[in-house]
Formats: structure tokens, C-alpha cells, sequence
């Protein structure tokens, strides 16, 4: 036995190895199911019957819902039990995080106190951090948020300027945070700052704590039942004992805290995306032209079908991920090192599946609203909302240009083998463009988007090969569109022509009735 | 004081359901299964009556295939004690229900059974009704209101009013959707309610279903309807088509 625990397919692996199994939705237990159908329930009758008044902002609603949620049990789904949490995997965290988030306002919301906000002390925080802190959010009694941004310090948040000084046993704190999500209802912020301007370090500020102030809520296109506004910190007085790990540590804080919110926004994106499906697929049924349902028509057909394979392979990718973590901090968790490690193992599949996902959802929820016509563009439909709410998917939790950057950098780093499995059309290709070593974004951003398309389409393969004829139409759709993204990316890489391989046979007709048939993604 | 409450197993009453191409049943690929509400509501019911006295133990039981554990998971982490499954493939009628009930109630001798009215997928609403008859017990159907002290205090709707009827126990109670409004699940329910048990049984019934189901189909598609200009128009029309004088 040698003495290191290893994983059997690190960050990584998928471009040279193909596994046997990966695990994919089908896999949760009926019990873990029935958590997952309970937030749905939540979700469905709490949150999508009071949308505009989320979106009015309608004061105690929002801390209300949470409250409801942490009675239930969700709001530390992954969070240990020693804390109020239950202890469970990350994966099924993730996807009761997906049913929690149908509505992107509330997503946001539920996704930041019961994800990133409490994630840091669970990596990070000492024993009294995480018993002060963390049960009162996972209880729901009390609301986290996340404070890195700043007014000049967006994507480069290393470029932070909020500083830290300690003055007679306390932190004092000076600077603005702009765009923290929360901001309105929260309790605790996890605050990022440069101790004596230098040194990148994380601290757990509370709303009451003298000098902390609430300023200016945005006016956004979308997600208004989402409080975002700028914590201003004026000379804000913290204890001693409120700096979270260490001192010039603060970039583990942060990107960690990263890493596992880019693979849990994948999540949320695919809320929105399957619930705007369900509206749709029940209007094409009903809307009749030309003498029948639209949803008869070949070029409304193609959109569905489209959209479900784009979900179905971001789903794939999203679970599959979502188990290597568990099973990364299943092996490496419980040091800070080990914690640390475990975030860090698969950031490179959080970020693919991050881009992937985002992006499915904003193709899916296009689409949607021109299946509805002039209904999808009015307000009170429920499409027009989805509109709005999904734009900043692309935006947060790095740009999609940040996370296409750090993909193919990161792939480089790992030094894993850029020797291809070969297993795919894609996957040969992919090897082949990441031979090129170089700094240039466009050459960059088109590596990025092999290694994730052959991500994607490794994970799309292996879940159709494994629940057998449930999926082969989604995938034979995912794959002929995928395979011309590929070779699109690999010329704009290499700059050479690469041929396209034959399409697989596929069934529009048949993957569009899968979607009215189950009023959603299939 | 031991509650028991039946539950059964049936296709998500809001989903769209399709009948089998060769109409001998209901196309059940894909489609999800619930709790029948009422029985659900009955469950609610007993396991309210447990959290306000500790001494009421809940039993559920379900008869049907072994997928009916779903549910009997789900009444588990809503708060039963306990559950039993009568593991059987057989298509069961209101009378065999009724019979197979009785045998399990002849072991457990439950004070009260707490059950649904009807199930959502058959709409039948006689199998409480059959129970009783068969036990020889007292019944209160579409119970609206609950109260379980020294003897049974139920309310239900009728067309003319409110009615407060008190039973002894042993009773059989059904329940009528007003009863209360079923809780969400919590996580941690579904956590406990794995150490919870759950036997699995034969059927000790033999007998067949009277009843045979010739036929399932669609209801046909409705005409469009037409749209009239004025009042005037509306009773003309009502009149051309007979339905007023
Ligand atoms: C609704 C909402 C909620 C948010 N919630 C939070 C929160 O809770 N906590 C928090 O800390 N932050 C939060 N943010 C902030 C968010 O993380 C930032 O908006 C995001 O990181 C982008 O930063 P920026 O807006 O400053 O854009 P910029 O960094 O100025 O980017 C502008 C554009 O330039 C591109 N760009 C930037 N750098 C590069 C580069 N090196 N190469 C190529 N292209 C580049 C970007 O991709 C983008 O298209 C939130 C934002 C929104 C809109």
C-alpha cells in the first residue's frame, strides 16, 4: 500500500484515460433522491409562487425562505454535523442546490449562504470559527455572503486594495466590496483584504461589527429578488480572532472558495434552464398554427432537442464532477492541506463544467423564449424573467473569458499527460492543440474550449453507454454539435484545417417528443 | 395508541397521464409516483396526533410491488414509526384491499386506522368504507377535523353543514383533503428514517377482483367552442341549441 492516498482518475485524466464508469445522476440512492425531490417541493411551492415579490425585494421575504429552507435541512447539506449540517456529499449538495435554484434570484441567495459563504470556514476556519459560526448558518437563522469584488477589482481580484491593520488586538478594516451578493440580508461576510496593504488574508466580518456599512443596491437587468449592494468598511473593528487561516493566505480562501462555486453556479444554472424548458414544452403543446400544436413543426423540434442534448451534457459533466470532488475530499480532507488540496484537485473541471453549463443555459433559455413567440417576450410569462436572471451566469464566479484562460493554463500546470486517450474525435484533436505552449488568449481560449467539449463529450458518451437506451438521441445530438465547436476551436488554435468526422445518426423528432413527454430536460 | 395508516402508491396525480396504445392500462414509463394525497394527509394527520402525544406510535403499511419501499420510505421520513409492505404483483380491488387490511389489523389491533378517502388513480373511495364493515368498527369518512382523547371527536363537511361525530375506539377514520396541509420532508427526516423498519410480508389474500377492467382511454379531444358578440347573441344561441326554453 504506499502510504499517499491517490485518486485512480486525478484532475485532469479525462483527455489521456477513460474510465470504466463515471457516476452520473441515475447513481443517487433513493433515499438521496427523495432529498432531492423534498428541495423541489421546496422550491416549486415556497419560492416559484412568490416571484414578484422576490423581485420587489419585499422586505423579510427572502431571510424568511431561508429560514424555512435551514429548518428543513438545506441549508448545510454538505456542511458537517457537528455544525447543523448533514454531513452529505458535495455532489447531492450540488444537486439540490440545481432544484433550489429554478428561480435565479432565490438561487442566488439560497446558493451563497448555504455554498461559498460557509465553505470557507468549513476549508479554513478554526474549531471555534466553525462552531461560532457555522450553525447559525446552516440553521438558516443567520444569512453568509462573500465579499471580493471591489470597484476596481473585478477579474484581477488580486488587485483587491481593501486594507487590514491590527490596532489593539483588533482588525480594522478600510475599503469598499462592491457586487456582494447578500449584502442586504446578511449576517456574516466573508471579507478579503490586504493586511497592511500587502498581504491577501480573509476575515469573517459581522453586519453589526462598529464601522460596517450597507450602500447602494444595484439596479440590475436581472436576479432583482437578489440583493447586491457595496460593503463599505470605515474603519470597521473586528476581533482579533476573526481572521479566517492565515495571514497572506488569503488567495487559498478565495480561490478554493472559487474552485467549488464555479462547479456549484454550474448547478444553479441548470435550474433556470429546466424550468424554463418545462414552460416552454407545455406551450408549444398548446399554442396551435396552421391548424396544430407548434410543437409539431421540425424547426421547433430541432430547438428542443438541441436544448436537450446541451443539458444533458452539462448535467453529465456536472455530476461527474461533482463525485471526483467527494472523492477527492473523501481521500485528502480534514488538515487545512488536505482540505486545500481536495478544493484545488478538479478546479479545471469546475471551470469547464462552469462555462459549459452557463452557456448551455443561456442557449436554452434563448431558445425558449422564441418557442413562445411574443408571449416569451412579455412579462407575464415566465420566460421573459429566466431572460433577464440567466445573463449574469456568464458573468460571475470568474468571466467565462477568466475560466477559458485558467482552463488550458491550469491543464498545463498539472503536467498531466497531453497524450490523448484517442477516445474521441475531439479528444485526438484536443491533444494535439494543447501541444502548442503559449501565452496568446485566442489560441488559449481555443485549447479551453477542446478541453472542455472533450470533457463534455467523454461525459455524455460514458452516461448514455451506461443507462441504456434513455439517452443515445441526446448524446448523438450533443456529439455532431460538439464535434463542429471542436473543429472550429482546433483551427483557431493551430491555425490548420481539420475535417470533420461522419454525424452520428440521431432523432430530432424523437429527442423533442422526450422533452414534451417529461415537461423538461430528459 | 397505535395509529395505522395505509398508503398507496400512485402515479403523480399532476402528471399527464396516457393511456397504453392497446388501452389495457396507463403508460407509466417515465412518470412518477407519489403518495396518493389523501393518504398522505392521513399520515400527516397521525403523525401530528404523535408529536402531541408521545405515547401514539405510527405504523404505515402499503400492499403492492416492491417499489411501493418508495413510499414507505417517504411516510418513514415523514415521521411513521414503522412500516410494513404487503409485497404482492396482484391487482387488488377495493374488496381485497379492504380483506387484506383486516388481516394485518387482526395482528396489530390498532386503535385507530387513519386512511384517505380515495386514491387519486382509481377514485374509488370505498375502501375504508369496506374495512369497517368487515371489522365491524365505527366509522367517520371526510374527516375535516381530528381529535383523539378518551374516545375519537371527528368533524366532517356535509352539504349541509358541519358535523362533529365522537366514536370509541377502535375506529376507522378517512380523510378529506381540508384535514391539514401535509409538512415538506426534512433532510434530516429522510436521514433518521433509514435505521426506522420496514418488514416485508406475503398477501394472505386469495381471492380475485370482481371487477375487470375492459378498457382505458383518453376522454375525446373537446370541440372548440364559439364566441358570441352580445348577451343577445348568448341567449340566442342557448336556445337554438334547446337548453333554454
Ligand atoms: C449580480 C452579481 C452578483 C455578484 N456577486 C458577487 C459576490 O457575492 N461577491 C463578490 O465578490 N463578487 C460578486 N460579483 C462580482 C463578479 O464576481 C464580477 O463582476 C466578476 O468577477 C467580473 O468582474 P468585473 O465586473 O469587474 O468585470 P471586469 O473584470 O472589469 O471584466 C470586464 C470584461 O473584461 C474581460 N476581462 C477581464 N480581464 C480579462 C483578461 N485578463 N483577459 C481577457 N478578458 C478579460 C471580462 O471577461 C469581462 O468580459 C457579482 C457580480 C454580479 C453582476
Amino acid at each position: 500500500m504506499p502510504s499517499e492516498a491517490t485518486l485512480l482518475y486525478p484532475g485532469g485524466a479525462f483527455l489521456s484515460q477513460t474510465p470504466d464508469r463515471i457516476f452520473t445522476v441515475e447513481d443517487f440512492s433513493s433515499d438521496e433522491k427523495m432529498m432531492i425531490s423534498a428541495a423541489e417541493q421546496f422550491s416549486r411551492n415556497e419560492v416559484m409562487t412568490v416571484l414578484d415579490r422576490l423581485d420587489a425585494q419585499e422586505e423579510g421575504l427572502s431571510p424568511a425562505l431561508i429560514r424555512k429552507a435551514g429548518e428543513l435541512g438545506l441549508c448545510g447539506v454538505d456542511t458537517a454535523e457537528e455544525y447543523g449540517g448533514l454531513g452529505l456529499g458535495k455532489n447531492l449538495a450540488a444537486r439540490i442546490l440545481e432544484y433550489m435554484s429554478l428561480n435565479g434570484s432565490f438561487s442566488v441567495t439560497y446558493g451563497i449562504t448555504s455554498g461559498i459563504s460557509q465553505l470557507g470556514l468549513t476549508l479554513f476556519g478554526t474549531q471555534e470559527q466553525k462552531s461560532h459560526y457555522l450553525p447559525l448558518l446552516t440553521s438558516g437563522e443567520w444569512i453568509g455572503a462573500y465579499a471580493l469584488s471591489e470597484p476596481n477589482s473585478g477579474s484581477d481580484a488580486l488587485s483587491a486594495t481593501t486594507r487590514a491593520e491590527l490596532r489593539n488586538g483588533k482588525w480594522v478594516l478600510n475599503g469598499t466590496k462592491m457586487w456582494i451578493s447578500n449584502a442586504k440580508w446578511a449576517d456574516l461576510f466573508v471579507v478579503l483584504a490586504k493586511v497592511d496593504g500587502e498581504a491577501f488574508s480573509a476575515f469573517l466580518v459581522e453586519r453589526d461589527h462598529p464601522g460596517v456599512t450597507i450602500a447602494r443596491e444595484e439596479h440590475k437587468l436581472g436576479l432583482k429578488g437578489s440583493s447586491t449592494a457595496r460593503l463599505v468598511l470605515e474603519d470597521a473593528e473586528i476581533p482579533e480572532s476573526n481572521l479566517l487561516h492565515e495571514v497572506g493566505k488569503g488567495h487559498q480562501v478565495a480561490f478554493n472558495a472559487l474552485n467549488i462555486g464555479r462547479f456549484k453556479l454550474s448547478s444553479m444554472s441548470l435550474g433556470p434552464a429546466r424550468d424554463a424548458m418545462g414552460h416552454a414544452s407545455a406551450y408549444a403543446n398548446d399554442r396551435r398554427q396552421f391548424g396544430q400544436p407548434i410543437a409539431n413543426f421540425g424547426l421547433v423540434q430541432k430547438k428542443f432537442a438541441e436544448m436537450a442534448a446541451r443539458f444533458y451534457a452539462a448535467e453529465s459533466v456536472i455530476y461527474r464532477t461533482g463525485a471526483l470532488i467527494d472523492e477527492a475530499f473523501g481521500l485528502f480532507a480534514g488538515s487545512v492541506e488536505g482540505n486545500r488540496r481536495a478544493a484545488e484537485e478538479f478546479a479545471l473541471e469546475c471551470s469547464g463544467g462552469k462555462v459549459l453549463s452557463t452557456e448551455a443555459e443561456a442557449f436554452i433559455i434563448v431558445e425558449c423564449l422564441q418557442v413562445c413567440g411574443g408571449s416569451g417576450s412579455a412579462e407575464e410569462f415566465p420566460i421573459a424573467r429566466h431572460y433577464r436572471d440567466a445573463r449574469v451566469s456568464r458573468i460571475y464566479e470568474g468571466t467565462n473569458e477568466i475560466n477559458r484562460i485558467f482552463l488550458a493554463d491550469r491543464f498545463r500546470k498539472r503536467g498531466v499527460s497531453l497524450a490523448a486517450s484517442g477516445d474521441s474525435f475531439i479528444s485526438e484533436v484536443t491533444g494535439r492543440a494543447m501541444r502548442i505552449d503559449t501565452k496568446d488568449q485566442v489560441t488559449v481560449g481555443a485549447q479551453s474550449d477542446l478541453l472542455l467539449l472533450a470533457y463534455a463529450e467523454q461525459s455524455a458518451r460514458l452516461r448514455s453507454k451506461q443507462v441504456a437506451d434513455k439517452y443515445q438521441n441526446a448524446y448523438a445530438i450533443f456529439v455532431n454539435w460538439a464535434n463542429a465547436e471542436a473543429a472550429r476551436a482546433f483551427q483557431t488554435a493551430t491555425g490548420e484545417a481539420v475535417a470533420l468526422p461522419a454525424p452520428e445518426q440521431s432523432d430530432i423528432e424523437a429527442l423533442a417528443e422526450q422533452v414534451y413527454r417529461s415537461g423538461g430536460p430528459v | 395508541m397505535l395509529i395505522l395508516v395505509p398508503v398507496k402508491r400512485v402515479i403523480d396525480p399532476y402528471a399527464k397521464v396516457r393511456p397504453l396504445a392497446d388501452g389495457s392500462g396507463i403508460d407509466t414509463t417515465g412518470v412518477k409516483f407519489e403518495i396518493n394525497p389523501f393518504d398522505e394527509i392521513a399520515l400527516e394527520e397521525a403523525v401530528r396526533q404523535k408529536e402531541k402525544n408521545p405515547s401514539v406510535e405510527v405504523v404505515a403499511v402499503s400492499i403492492g410491488a416492491s417499489e411501493c419501499e418508495e413510499q414507505l420510505r417517504k411516510a418513514l421520513a415523514i415521521g411513521a414509526d414503522r412500516a410494513i409492505l404487503i409485497e404482492t404483483t396482484n391487482t387488488y380491488d377495493s374488496p381485497m384491499v379492504a380483506e387484506e387490511l383486516r388481516h394485518l389489523i387482526e395482528e396489530l389491533q390498532p386503535s385507530v386506522v387513519l386512511m384517505g378517502k380515495q386514491a387519486t388513480d382509481d377514485d374509488n373511495n370505498q375502501a375504508g368504507q369496506m374495512l369497517a364493515a368487515k371489522l365491524d368498527w365505527p366509522q367517520a369518512t371526510f374527516a375535516s377535523k381530528v381529535d383523539l382523547g378518551s374516545s375519537a371527536k371527528v368533524t366532517r363537511e356535509t352539504d349541509s353543514g358541519e358535523e362533529t361525530l365522537e366514536l370509541p375506539f377502535p375506529c376507522l377514520i378517512t380523510t378529506d383533503l381540508r384535514l391539514n396541509e401535509p409538512r415538506y420532508i426534512a433532510l434530516p427526516g429522510i436521514i433518521k428514517a433509514r435505521s426506522k423498519p420496514l418488514d416485508r410480508r406475503p398477501p394472505k389474500v386469495t381471492s380475485t377482483p370482481k371487477t375487470r377492467r375492459v378498457r382505458v382511454e383518453s376522454p375525446p379531444p373537446r370541440a372548440a367552442g364559439i364566441k358570441v358578440g352580445s348577451v343577445d347573441e348568448l341567449v340566442a344561441a342557448l336556445k337554438d341549441r334547446g337548453v333554454l326554453a
